[in-house]
């Protein structure tokens, strides 16, 4: 059975709009303009027990509002959430002792108290049986080195402590389903590493179900083998991250700093072509983009600086939002049939 | 039920814990109340050392209206001053969320977050009253009175809290509710004071509309052998029927908030 199922999930939020100035808001007082933005459009998806999914979208696709309404915090306008066959919303209280969550932008914790009284508190809160919360603490410890953060209040942490303590908090009541709201914000390589490794292993140990929100796609690609990607309240892609990869992953960018402007046209290998607007012979700056499975990084490097005097370049791969962009673009769709 | 105490003991714990980190913090803030009690008090002192009695009471008789309502604050001070910020420090800044996301009763948690030390001053300056003015009005300290003014002090508190529930809960509507919760809880000034000496109208108000009057004038009236009925017994009934209406506004409050997440 499928841990979370939605149908059709939809959410309409209802503003009034307000014309500019002391007129507007008199305006509005008496005759309010309703306005109703859909932020969750008819999105359908089961997740099974175990999986690891990447949620994704840009900012404002619907993301946050998904999640709010997997948790129960939100009532879905129209259509079914269910979790664990429940109600998050209706049945509160039995679902959030099943969930998880880390709102990576907020704390849940209490900002004044030490790391190991809000453990406690939580531990209570969630009635998680004493020994086993003891054993849980020695593991997280170890995992997300707690060690000296234990004794540390929230508001002296550091961004990427206070992540490792918002995880533990999240998680030392052994959900089954989680929730990670931008969980490696901010954070550097190291810190997100560890946090990777954690949930990995959480899910691996345990079985928990993950769903991940995220702008860094190295995140969805060391924990997920699924993403959904959801853009104007619309999911329009649900499947396996290697088809994603295989479809997008095949291009490229390659920046170039020439040593001179460059104002002659230069010839490339075939696959590669100037980006839009990525030829600013004012700076000095050149960006390409090439089809690795048409020509190589090598031969496109090898073409440009045979014609021109190169001081440094770099490789970027193209990030999330020009992958959602593209395949908004109806860039997958265009693929499949050609 | 069981549960829910124990864990607003281990919230308490906690809680003490933070205020002690600050301790010259928790001092002022305990004794800000004290001082500000006793500027009211002077007040009460010049008006009463001019003229003998205020509308049939004496100065300690006046005092015993002062020291219940200022008692009867002081539990709503210290055990859901959380009210007043719902908006501000909750809604605002999406913590309200977590509420959600707890097996516990939402509104519990809230009132748990935080206790305030500000009203411990309150409760000692009207506990220093109520006992200075009983003594001095020969009231006997039977069990039945301490019985009966504990059951009035609660009560009253739980007006306090109730209200202040039903004004705060806007807060899911309008972000701020500080100025309708604070035009509501002023009312309680009046309370300070017999009701006799007021309008009647505004007798009828703190009687029956915003009903604080029964937590002061109308157990002072019954120690002090003024009858005035089965009234001097309202307050617990009241106090009950009113949280309950305001548990039912929250409710549709939280009903709003889980519509717009805003």
């Amino acid at each position: 059975m499928a841990i979370i199922e939605t149908e059709n999930l939809t959410k309409v939020y209802r503003t009034t709009r307000k014309d500019p100035g002391l007129r507007g808001s008199v305006k509005a007082l008496f005759r309010p303009q309703i306005v109703d933005k859909l932020a969750v459009d008819r999105i359908s998806f089961h997740v099974e027990p175990g999986e690891m999914v990447g949620y994704i979208g840009v900012n404002g696709a619907g993301k946050s509002t998904t999640i709010k309404m997997l948790t129960g915090i939100l009532v879905p306008t129209s259509g079914q959430v269910r979790i664990l066959g429940r109600d998050p919303h209706r049945q509160r209280v039995d679902n959030a002792r099943q969930i998880g969550v880390v709102f990576g932008q907020r704390t849940q914790l209490w900002w004044d108290l030490a790391l190991i009284e809000s453990l406690n508190l939580i531990a209570r809160i969630y009635e998680v049986d004493p020994a086993r919360y003891k054993q849980l603490l020695d593991q997280f410890s170890e995992t997300l080195e707690l060690g000296e953060l234990l004794r540390m209040p929230i508001r002296n942490m550091s961004l990427g402590q206070k992540m490792r303590a918002e995880l533990a908090a999240a998680l030392i009541h052994e959900p089954l389903v989680v929730y990670l709201d931008e969980p490696t914000i901010g954070l550097d390589l190291i810190v997100k590493e560890r946090i990777r490794e954690f949930i990995r292993q959480q899910n691996r140990d345990k079985g928990t179900t993950v769903i991940l929100t995220t702008h860094d796609l190295g995140d969805i690609e060391e924990l997920c083998q699924r993403v959904i990607i959801i853009d104007n309240g619309r999911l329009i892609y649900d499947g396996p991250i290697t088809t994603i990869k295989a479809r997008f992953g095949k291009y490229r960018e390659i920046t170039f700093e020439t040593c001179q402007p460059v104002y002659q046209a230069i010839a490339l290998p075939e696959g590669a072509h100037i980006v839009t607007n990525g030829y600013s012979p004012e700076d000095r700056k050149l960006v390409l983009r090439f089809d690795r499975t048409l020509t190589t990084a090598s031969r496109v490097a090898h073409d440009v600086m045979d014609q021109v005097e190169v001081n440094d370049f770099s490789l970027t791969e193209p990030d999330l939002s020009s992958i959602v962009k593209q395949i908004y673009n109806g860039a997958l769709l265009e693929e499949t049939t050609s | 039920m069981a549960r829910y105490l124990d864990l607003y003991g281990l919230f308490l714990v906690q809680r003490f814990k933070i205020l002690m980190e600050y301790r010259v913090n928790f001092l002022i803030g305990a004794s800000s109340t004290i001082i500000l009690q006793v500027s009211s008090l002077l007040t009460i002192w010049v008006v009463m050392s001019q003229i003998p009695s205020l509308n049939g009471w004496s100065y300690y008789e006046v005092l015993l209206i002062y020291g219940l309502i200022t008692l009867a604050k002081s539990i709503n001070h210290m055990f859901a001053d959380n009210l007043w910020t719902i908006g501000r420090q909750y809604i605002r800044t999406g913590s309200f969320d977590r509420f959600l996301v707890r097996p516990i009763n939402p509104l519990f948690h809230l009132l748990a977050d935080r206790f305030c030390h500000d009203g411990i001053g309150n409760f000692l300056v009207g506990s220093v009253l109520v006992i200075t003015a009983t003594r001095q009005l020969n009231i006997p300290w039977s069990l039945n009175n301490v019985l009966y003014l504990v059951l009035m002090v609660l009560s009253g508190g739980l007006i306090f809290i109730a209200l202040n529930l039903i004004t705060g809960t806007t807060a899911f509507w309008i972000m701020d509710a500080v100025p309708i919760m604070r035009v509501v809880f002023d009312f309680h000034l009046f309370a300070q004071y017999p009701l006799s000496i007021y309008p009647r109208a505004v007798g009828i108000l703190l009687t029956w509309l915003i009903p604080y009057g029964l937590a002061s004038f109308y157990p002072a009236s019954y120690l002090t052998d003024r009858s005035l009925g089965w009234v001097a017994w309202g307050a617990p009934f009241v106090a009950i029927i009113l949280l309950i209406l305001a548990y039912q506004v929250w409710k549709f409050g939280l009903k709003y908030y889980a519509g717009t997440g805003s």
